[in-house]
């Protein structure tokens, strides 16, 4: 049987004996529905807090000079790929490399990775890498192994090799984030042991998309980004 | 060049039948919050001075009730939103991500205070040290405190008429009818608001329990 709509349930949880016989049989059968209602009914329990008390005045002022005398040394920048000797080719050069695929018509399609393959396995692909980033954690420096672009023939691969993952439970999704914070797109799922190929269109790249992110996504059926990122990096 | 954060997950969308000027501008808001948040990441100073605009009685409320002393009340109050702005990098932007980070941490300050206090305690030999239990209860109280606070917080940031219809009915305990004479608006009209309204408060309080953790 379908859910109630949630505005049903939270006339519901506010009187419930305003609320239509179905939704009240539905949510008394069903634990999903029942717990919206009880948390509906929780947070009706947390309204009633007295007026917000503004702090005084001149505390904003002397906010904002400990933020400008603290400098930003207390600031950790977050890993930068171009200040870490790798393998990873500029970006002009990534650009250059699609530029050239699209030139060539590319084809999408994904490189035979088969997931039951063994890691060694996934480790000697052949292919160019156009660029390359660690992937660090996202509230310190901790490594979570790299990712990288490569290219092979007429496809576009990123290649994905993450590790201390940590243990949020779900899955491991693995986006591209634009540069413009603005727009994301998830390109697939992480294997056990962490390691993945997906085939991307190459012009992602060129149109910003170059920040790998991983995220643990609960198994909730929403499609959309947990929010959780446990480990990011710009491909350079 | 930093990393920079990523559009997050859209704020639960709840069915119905008529999708209100009140929703759209909940929309807005959320876009404006999201977008607030990307601006602090990016370390604009003038972003942190809108954040501590919107949020700082909020966090300052929370102090107060919890340690019950304005001097220390303030001196978190100003810890947070300084210990906001060096560790900005971590923040996720998403519409409840802010002010559950800043609570966050605010609790974060809450409880050191309340350990110095021991500590100074402990000098004067004045009282020994606490169970654990007695902690716990104290970090219950404390949470407790905070998502009150964050309700209070989410009605005042609904767009009037709901602000007032909720107000009216949580607040005042007003019934439908009442708020429907009081602010001239069909008795319906007055009963969606108030679901609604308690639908955005859950989202609000949701985010806050999940994001602050």
């Amino acid at each position: 049987m379908s859910h109630v709509d949630p505005e049903q349930l939270a006339g519901l949880a506010l009187d419930p004996d305003d609320a239509p016989v179905d939704v009240r049989e539905h949510a008394a059968t069903c634990p999903e529905c029942a717990g919206l209602v009880a948390a509906f009914t929780g947070v009706r329990r947390r309204a009633g807090a007295e007026e917000l008390v503004a702090p005084p005045a001149a505390l904003r002022a002397q906010v904002l000079a400990e933020v400008r005398s603290g400098g930003s040394e207390a600031v950790p920048e977050p890993v930068r790929s171009e200040s870490t000797p790798r393998r990873g080719v500029p970006l002009w050069l990534a650009g250059v490399a699609a530029a050239l695929a699209l030139l060539a018509g590319v084809g999408i399609g994904r490189l035979a990775a088969d997931p039951a393959e063994s890691p060694e396995a996934v480790e000697q692909p052949s292919g160019t890498v156009v660029a390359a980033t660690p992937l660090t954690a996202l509230d310190s420096d901790a490594e979570r192994g790299e990712a990288s672009a490569v290219q092979t023939d007429d496809t576009f691969t990123i290649r994905v090799n993450a590790s201390e993952l940590g243990d949020e439970p779900g899955v491991h999704e693995v986006w591209l984030i634009n540069v413009d914070g603005k727009r994301m797109i998830s390109i697939g799922l992480l294997a056990p042991g962490d390691k993945g190929e997906f085939a991307v269109p190459m012009d992602l790249i060129d149109e910003g998309y170059r920040i790998v992110d991983i995220s643990a996504e609960p198994d909730d059926g929403d499609p959309t980004h947990s929010g959780v990122s446990i480990a990011r990096g710009e491909l350079a | 060049m930093t990393i920079i954060p990523f559009p997050a997950r859209e704020p639960r969308r709840y069915g119905g039948p008529v999708v209100t000027e009140a929703m759209a501008f909940e929309d807005e808001q959320d876009d404006a919050v999201r977008s607030l948040a990307a601006r602090l990441v990016a370390g604009e100073e003038a972003a942190l001075e809108e954040v501590y605009d919107r949020w700082s009685a909020l966090v300052h409320t929370y102090a107060l009730r919890a340690l019950r002393d304005s001097h220390d009340a303030e001196d978190v109050t100003q810890q947070v939103f300084v210990a906001a702005w060096r560790s900005r990098h971590t923040l996720t932007p998403s519409p409840s991500a802010l002010p559950a980070w800043l609570v966050g941490i605010a609790r974060h300050k809450i409880a050191d205070a309340r350990a110095a206090r021991a500590r100074e305690a402990d000098r004067l030999a004045a009282v020994v040290s606490l169970p654990g239990a007695r902690d716990d209860t104290v970090r219950a109280a404390d949470e407790e405190i905070a998502e009150r606070l964050v309700v209070r917080q989410a009605v005042e940031d609904l767009p009037d008429p709901r602000r007032t219809i909720v107000f009216l009915a949580f607040w005042e305990e007003r019934s439908h009818a009442e708020i429907a004479e009081k602010v001239g608006l069909p008795l319906g009209t007055v009963k969606s608001h108030v679901r609604r309204g308690l639908m955005k408060l859950h989202q609000q309080l949701e985010g806050v329990r999940h994001e602050s953790r």
